[in-house]
């Protein structure tokens, strides 16, 4: 059996008392959501916080509200409430299709987006989709605080741009234009309990349904030390007519913009072909819906 | 330091005290005795220790006693009333989807969490619904027909 260290636990009841409780600890608090990713790591001896705070009891961290015509979802929202929230499905169905990939339905019913996010792992579900959605993240400290986009946000495997007597409140995702579609694919050995070998998320916005593309997002995952932009595949995107052979051009160019390891899920060669079908096929279906809706639809 | 929990467990009122490293799954069999709830992988993988904390099928070993304080939490002791088995617990009997029975208490679990909230699930639904949870006598077979059988006796 896989027993967890000692450490210490407090539930503070509002968000004032949470940040001075962390900005005291220095560092040595940690802050406990859904667990599912801490809880692993700690049993298996690679963090090792002496206190860990829990904000289960702060009020409207797990609220899924409209704000400005997009979404602020709190960042203790579980993964499962986001999978299944019918807001969440018509407003940004890339984003509750990533939510519906991660972990199995008991792990969905722990972990929460705020996690996903601040443990920073280069293959989460989750990033990538709100990467391409314009995320923006709204940091709490004890004296500042600030709301900066997602797109930034990470510098490398485990580490990000969050300060240790920060806390991560809530994601605002910004309406989406008109004409605008998006996907997200995940390649995993199996359905459930994977995490991604290659995951891609692809957004596209025309300038009238059947026009050209004036927006092109396209996020890969677990194929660098982080969520990266296929930036020259974007950019052979936009300005351009929508068509399978613009696809497959700016597939072809992903491939370049990844940097891929060989490691236990899958070879780099591997990973580099699959970021070629996972781009060509989320902007296809990017492209369909985009061309289909009428706006709002990404 | 130990803190004082209270929760609700199968319907019975518990206050325990408990240090803040033991997880639901600990307390659960060693303060209270419900032997039911297995630990497998102790790190989510297999679903052996599932219970339902408020409502929703969750790993017990990745959630600390202390953050199950105020919960209301369904073991699979719970699941059968009295001397009578629920629909899922017989057709799991007369149908064979127990082989050593490891898995058993968590399949049974994430089961019947399946069928309140979707009573009629097709096949693939079923299988979403137990992904999380690994039987490693390998008898989905039998267990997914076995859901689907429960689901058509609870029908009527």
């Amino acid at each position: 059996m896989l027993l967890l260290p000692k450490f210490d636990y407090e539930e503070p009841k509002s968000l004032p008392e949470a940040l001075a409780m962390l900005s005291e600890l220095k560092g040595n608090g940690k802050v406990i959501a859904g667990g599912t990713d801490l809880l692993v790591n700690m049993k298996k001896g690679t963090v090792k916080p002496a206190f860990l705070v829990s904000l289960r009891k702060v009020e409207g961290l797990r609220e899924i509200g409209g704000e400005n015509g997009g979404l602020a979802i709190g960042s203790h929202a579980t993964v499962s409430e986001i999978a299944d929230s019918d807001r969440v499905g018509s407003m940004f169905p890339v984003l509750a299709r990533s939510a519906s990939c991660l972990g199995s339905p008991l792990i969905r019913n722990r972990a929460t987006i705020g996690g996903n996010i601040v443990t920073a792992r280069p293959a989460a579900d989750l990033p990538p989709a709100l990467i391409v959605l314009g995320a923006y993240v709204e940091l709490k400290g004890k004296d500042a605080n600030r709301t900066i986009p997602l797109d930034g946000f990470f510098t490398g495997p485990g580490t990000s741009v969050i300060e240790s007597g920060e806390v991560l409140t809530r994601i605002i995702l910004p309406s989406a234009p008109p004409f605008t579609g998006g996907d997200y694919i995940k390649i995993g050995h199996r359905a459930a309990l994977e995490i991604a070998i290659a995951a891609a998320a692809s957004r596209l916005t025309l300038d009238k349904p059947d026009g050209v593309i004036v927006d092109a997002r396209v996020v890969l995952s677990a194929v660098a030390p982080t969520a990266i932009h296929a930036a020259s595949a974007e950019k052979a995107l936009i300005g351009q007519r929508p068509s399978e052979e613009l696809f497959a051009k700016a597939a072809a160019l992903a491939e370049g913009d990844c940097s891929p390891i060989t490691d236990m899920r899958g070879g780099a060669e591997y990973r580099r072909d699959m970021v070629n079908t996972l781009v060509k096929r989320t902007l296809l279906k990017a492209f369909n819906d985009a061309r289909d809706m009428k706006g709002g639809n990404a | 330091m130990k803190k004082l929990i209270t929760f609700t467990v199968n319907e019975m009122g518990y206050e325990v005290a408990v240090a803040p490293n033991k997880t639901l799954t600990q307390v659960l069999r060693d303060d209270l005795d419900l032997l039911g709830t297995k630990e497998g992988c102790g790190v989510g993988d297999c679903g052996a220790c599932t219970v339902i904390m408020d409502g929703k099928p969750v790993n017990s070993c990745l959630v600390l006693a202390v953050q199950a304080d105020g919960s209301t939490i369904k073991t699979i002791e719970g699941v059968a009333r009295g001397d009578s088995l629920h629909p899922v617990q017989e057709t799991f009997v007369e149908m064979g989807a127990i082989q050593c029975g490891f898995c058993t208490p968590g399949m049974v679990l994430s089961a019947t969490s399946l069928l309140e909230k979707n009573p009629h699930p097709t096949e693939h639904e079923v299988r979403e619904a137990l992904s999380g949870n690994l039987c490693r006598c390998t008898g989905y077979q039998k267990i997914v027909e076995a859901v689907q059988e429960a689901s058509r006796r609870m029908k009527g």
